[in-house]
């Protein structure tokens, strides 16, 4: 009953938006300005999944059989689909799907800490200076900020999805908070999951909620200074509770975040838990239209325990990536959406005391699948013991402008903080041609 | 009528009929030009329309009056501009003879041509291998990277016409940062002529440079004009050079008054004013640009009706500006505005009434006693230095921020004088179990790390840069960072250290036998001294950050500014200076008289933050409404109207529990608490988080956000613990439904509870025609009218 009076109101709101647009010009004259604006993209969104604590290159992307057992550690490798490549024996299902995969294996850099390598691979600058471990810095704008202030998402939809959290440095810096990621908290897995806020609550029904309206109507006879140099925090007010009630409204972002909805079948090949129904909710979220989304996944600091603890962990990571990755493949969309998966780093070749390994900056490998990225091939290469990037050696510059191209967005692209101090969107531009397809 | 007053004011000054400046131009050596400036009979800037000619063959001249020396001999400029024909002469010295040299000629170059800027070769890494020292400030490094590195391919000694030096940056080999350098250009002979003559080194005994001056410092004008800028070097030996083509030009408000590479100013639409900073080698010089209001209808530019020392200087700055304040804020919102800022709580209907009844005159005055009386003010501000004092509990422990927080707590509810706070943050001791001002140095650990923090707090400076190499907007160098840092070189600790993330234990700081701080480039221990101030003998047993105490609280000029420029920045919605932690010669305040009588008066008050906060809020100034007329539309930074603002998050979220009656309970706090009584952001709040709070793990810390968001939008329309304190069993509404009391009686509660006002006839009857609909319960109605107020601007900010 709800839904359906929102639909028609939704209905009732496009309508007059493609009035207005067309008597202006308003709307479409931006969606052209914007889209020529850009340059020739492949991807029309990006799903990146962040592996928070930093993923162990061995025991996923970049196995080592050759090296002694202390460096190997205790997993072996397996074949893929794709003569040639190998990934670690815990990867069956992203194996079978290798065709679908780019492997980058010479990323490296030089910050060996979470605050600081998390800040290197979210926005593709080094931070500007040593920051501890346990750091929350932003000196740039992340990847997702400037993919939304580049990117506008359709019919209020936020452009910029960050679940369950924020990361580190995956916020707007200097871009404003207009282009923070929009948080949804909580887990899809849950059987009462719904994302906060954006519905009315349960006790209001639509009649209330009109009288709500009419009331708030009725009382705001606060006076606006429409003057853009007036900078009158009334009129951001006066957006974000339009841009709110869109959202509320808008029966795309209701029915994406309608997680529940999705048939058992899928909800199943994705995993019955948080990062697999995330994943799934990513999915819903591209084919609304949202340009940039985040899945923040903790847990892969493995200091200690390692092999058991990817025993467990790896087997679901598998299954919810291939299935992602397949699922999109078979709706058409993989070609437009590209899909990422890394940390800040990778890790120590020499197994610990403790079963570990310890954070590594030297060598990393990256997962690109989709977006037009050629499937099928490994980039670049780690020494024989998987110290270091030695072939092709890249680094998250490169990672970003490639991300940003892939997007058409210029990575060439001068960004000015408030201040007009001007900043280099990628301080090096240059893409991975073997990426660009 | 402005026009006039610069046309009687120019008749003040000895007659002059139009100038060259300089009168007269000397010129050594054929690649030091010389920028002139065309002035007409008011003094007015006419370079840009202006024709330079020079007959004979001695020198040339540019459009732009720049001129440029050919060989030696003497000759006259003609400028012709209007109809008036002047002349100057010129004088051109055979310098050719000297060969250039690398510190005084290409040193300077480089510079300019931003070879060594940021994001070239000056940045950390280099570019393609090639590093220079950032702005060129380490000479012998920069010498060697030139002429020794890359196998001599940079500087070729057999053919120098064929260095990568000039083949790079002349595009004729492919440059990443462009053609910078034409081949015709006299940067570009100047080099090669270095090339060509071995590559001198500056001799030791050369003149070295004391400081720089640009002309003219003070610049008034309007859209659409020009102004050419001077810039003159002058050298131990007191000669001085002219340098304008050497400078880098910057504007701090490029949208009001922009400026170009060669030192010309355009003036903007909007009035204001702005700072345009000339850089030469390590020095600055700053041309103040103001640009009055133009007609603006029959408003005239006006003063604020008082001798308050605030508004005195205020005045002084509309009239020069030619703005016209706004009206003063009516009662209502002179009230909410006062009790937001001076408390953050709303005050409560009876409270409302009774004020807005009161007719004495000297009620505003009044109203600022009592509240600065009132604990809730020590427990705001408690909260506001909390954001830039307290540590993350994860890193520092649980108790160490608690005792933090309660010693801070504590200074602000003995009003405890601000000088006298700086000093036991900066020399505090003893353990963090004890004395919470210690917990900063079980936080901040290392003398490089605590330097900016105390920098940044008491002193308004942001020194991270000069850790890693010479500021680039400011005077100081890495030395002065580190002699800075060596006054916290004796900080010992025992007990148990940090460890993450629990450090539960105690740390006890103190003053350690030794210690000391080197500087990271040549490892020479540094011995403390005050940045530019005279260092003082430290006697052997005592601790050296008392030293720096005594400095940064008696001494420092800075001080009593950072710390008024702050209070100011919260009560009037921006700092004179902006941001409030930047104060520096490149960044000058919007109303220097201001900052300085503030800064004089809480001095005089012995550094009273009552006294401060009293002197701000009964000034004419602070209470003028936010409305704009036709002459102060465009004014962001003077204060002519009052800028609205968002109160922080624990501000807003205790403003819901007034309204709401409704109280939320926090971890870790008793029933029935503030929020701003927090005494650790873990505490967690889904509202508190939405509207921006810090979040601990942010560093640096402080970082608070006041943007308002989507997210924010949704949670106040829908959060469910918005709707449950709206709903609250005991609350208001539920009380106010409840009471014998007619509807229009209810609606004029929670209209003053929100908005601290009334409502207005039209507005009653409006909710009243809303409540008529059959159907309508009447707890439902006021519920729906307490959740509109709430989602409205006029509740939401502080008008």
């Amino acid at each position: 009953m709800n839904s359906f009076r929102h639909a028609n109101l939704a209905r009732r709101d496009c309508l007059k938006l493609g009035l207005g647009a067309l008597m202006g010009g308003g709307l479409s004259g931006a969606l052209k300005a914007s889209s020529m604006a850009r340059g020739k993209s492949q991807a029309k969104s990006v799903i990146l999944v962040w592996l928070d604590g930093g993923p162990t290159h061995y025991e996923t992307f970049d196995p080592k059989p050759d090296a002694p057992l202390e460096i190997r550690g205790n997993f072996s490798p397996i074949a893929t689909k794709v003569p040639g490549i190998k990934v670690s024996q815990h990867l069956p299902k992203l194996a079978a799907i290798a065709h679908r995969l780019a492997i980058l294996r010479s990323v490296r850099h030089d910050q060996g800490n979470h605050g600081a390598g998390n800040h290197y691979m979210m926005t593709g600058a080094p931070p500007r200076i040593p920051v501890g471990c346990g750091a929350f810095v932003s000196y740039h704008p992340s990847l997702g900020s400037v993919t939304a202030s580049e990117i506008p998402a359709p019919e209020g939809l936020p452009s910029y999805f960050s679940l369950p959290s924020m990361t580190r440095s995956g916020g707007p810096n200097f871009l404003g908070s207009k282009f923070a990621p929009f948080v949804v908290d909580g887990s899809p897995n849950s059987p009462n999951f719904r994302v906060r806020d954006v519905t009315l609550p349960k006790e209001m029904d639509g009649a209330k909620t009109l009288s709500r309206q009419e009331m708030r109507q009725a009382v705001d006879r606060f006076a606006r200074f429409a003057d853009k140099q007036l900078n009158d925090p009334s009129l951001a007010l006066d957006d974000h509770y339009r841009q709110g009630l869109d959202l509320m409204r808008s029966a795309r972002a209701q029915a994406a975040f309608d997680i529940h909805n999705e048939p058992d079948r899928i909800r199943d090949s994705y995993g019955r838990n948080d990062f697999g129904q995330r994943a799934l909710l990513a999915r819903r979220l591209v084919e609304a239209g949202v340009p940039f989304i985040v899945l923040n996944e903790g847990g892969w600091d493995h200091h200690g325990g390692l092999f058991p603890a990817l025993e467990k962990r790896l087997p679901t990571f598998d299954a919810t990536l291939a299935a992602l990755i397949e699922d999109m493949a078979q709706r058409g969309i993989l070609d437009s959406t590209l899909v990422l998966v890394l940390g800040e780093f990778g890790r120590t070749p020499q197994i610990n005391k403790d079963g570990g390994r310890d954070h590594w900056s030297n060598a990393m490998s990256i997962l690109f699948a989709g977006g037009g990225t050629p499937g099928g091939q490994v980039i670049g290469a780690t020494d024989r013991q998987g110290y270091a990037a030695v072939e092709r050696v890249l680094s998250p510059e490169h990672f970003a402008a490639t991300v940003y191209a892939k997007l058409g967005i210029d990575p060439a692209k001068i960004l000015y903080a408030g201040n007009g101090r001007p900043a280099h969107l990628v301080s090096n531009p240059e893409t991975i041609a073997e990426l660009m397809g | 009528m402005l026009w006039l007053t610069t046309f009687l004011l120019s008749l003040g000054q000895p007659p002059a009929g139009w100038r060259i400046e300089p009168p007269s131009i000397h010129l050594t050596g054929k690649w030091s030009p010389c920028q002139v400036r065309v002035l007409d009979p008011l003094g007015k800037d006419r370079t840009s329309e202006s024709r330079f000619s020079i007959t004979g063959k001695i020198a040339s001249v540019d459009p732009h009056g720049r001129v440029l020396a050919l060989v030696a001999g003497e000759d006259k400029l003609m400028v012709t501009c209007q109809g008036a024909n002047i002349e100057a002469p010129i004088r051109v010295e055979a310098g050719n003879a000297t060969p250039p040299t690398f510190e005084k000629d290409i040193q300077p170059l480089l510079t300019r041509l931003g070879c060594n800027s940021g994001p070239c070769h000056g940045k950390q890494r280099g570019q393609n291998g090639f590093q220079l020292s950032l702005f060129g400030f380490d000479n012998d490094f920069d010498y060697h990277a030139l002429t020794s590195e890359s196998r001599g391919r940079r500087v070729f000694l057999s053919a120098p016409r064929n260095s990568l030096l000039l083949k790079k940056p002349s595009g004729e080999v492919p440059h990443g940062g462009g053609k910078r350098l034409p081949a015709d250009s006299p940067a570009f002979a100047q080099i090669l002529a270095w090339l060509e003559t071995g590559q001198g080194r500056t001799p030791a005994n050369t003149p070295a440079l004391t400081g720089i001056q640009v002309f003219p410092r003070e610049i008034s004008g309007g859209n659409k004009e020009q102004f050419q800028l001077r810039v003159e070097a002058s050298f131990t030996n007191g000669a001085r050079q002219d340098v304008t083509h050497l400078a880098a030009f910057q504007s701090s408000e490029s949208v009001l008054a922009e400026v170009d590479a060669d030192g010309r100013i355009r003036i903007g639409p909007l009035p204001g004013q702005a700072a345009v900073t000339a850089r030469f080698m390590d020095h600055f010089s700053t041309c103040q640009v103001t640009i009055p209001v133009g007609a603006r209808g029959k408003t005239l530019p006006g003063r604020l009706p008082s001798e308050h020392f605030i508004d005195r200087r205020l005045s002084d700055q509309f009239e020069k500006l030619g703005l016209a304040p706004s009206e003063p804020a009516s009662d209502t919102t002179f009230l909410r505005r006062i009790y937001l800022d001076l408390l953050g709580v709303l005050p409560r209907p009876e409270e409302t009434q009774a004020w807005l009844g009161d007719p004495s005159p000297g009620k505003r005055e009044k109203l600022a006693r009592q509240l600065l009386d009132r604990p809730e003010f020590a427990e705001f501000q408690a909260n506001k230095w909390a954001d830039l004092l307290r540590p993350n509990p994860y890193r520092t422990g649980i108790k160490a921020v608690y005792n933090l927080n309660s010693w801070l707590r504590e200074s602000f509810r003995k009003n405890t004088p601000f000088d006298q706070f700086a000093r036991e943050v900066i020399t505090a001791e003893g353990s963090t179990f004890r004395n919470g001002a210690a917990v900063v140095f079980r936080d901040r650990r290392e003398p490089e790390e605590i330097t900016p923090i105390i920098s940044q707090l008491f002193l308004g400076m942001r020194l991270e840069c000069a850790k890693c190499h010479h500021h680039p907007f400011e005077v100081y160098s890495q030395e002065d960072f580190f002699r800075f840092a060596a006054y916290f070189s004796r900080i010992g600790r025992k007990g148990t250290g940090l460890s993450p993330p629990i450090s539960g234990s105690e740390e006890i700081v103190f003053l350690a036998n030794s210690g000391t701080v080197k500087h990271p480039l040549t490892g020479e221990v540094l011995d403390p001294a005050p940045l530019k101030g005279k260092p003082r003998a430290i006697p052997a047993g005592e601790d050296p950050r008392k030293a720096l105490a005594e400095w940064i609280t008696r001494e420092s000029p800075l001080f009593a500014k950072a710390a008024v420029n702050r209070v100011w920045a919260d009560l009037m919605g921006r700092g004179l200076v902006d941001p409030v932690d930047d104060l520096r010669a490149t960044n000058p305040p919007a109303n220097p008289a201001l900052l300085d009588a503030l800064a004089e008066d809480f001095i005089k008050n012995a550094f009273d933050i009552k006294k401060l906060h009293y002197s701000i809020v009964t000034s004419r100034g602070y209470g003028l409404s936010s409305e704009p007329n036709q002459r102060n539309q465009g004014d962001g930074q003077n204060y002519s109207r009052h800028y609205r603002k968002r109160p922080r998050a624990e501000v807003l979220h205790d403003m819901i529990g007034s309204v709401t009656g409704s109280r939320a309970d926090f971890a870790a706090m008793p029933a029935g608490s503030l929020a701003m009584e927090i005494w650790t952001f873990r505490s967690p709040s889904e509202f508190l988080d939405s509207f921006g709070r810090p979040d601990p793990n942010q560093d640096p810390p402080c970082d608070r956000s006041g943007d308002s968001t989507m997210v924010q939008a949704l949670h106040l329309m829908n959060g469910k613990g918005v709707l449950a304190r709206i709903q609250d069993e005991a609350g208001v509404v539920k009380n106010l439904a409840a009471a014998q009391i007619p509807l229009e009686k209810a609606v004029e509660e929670l209209y003053l509870r929100c908005y601290c006002r009334a409502p207005a006839p039209l507005e009653l009857q409006a909710v009243l025609n809303i409540a008529k609909k059959p159907g309508s319960a009447r707890r439902q109605i006021l519920e729906d009218l307490l959740w509109a107020l709430i989602n409205t601007p006029e509740f939401i900010l502080i008008d």
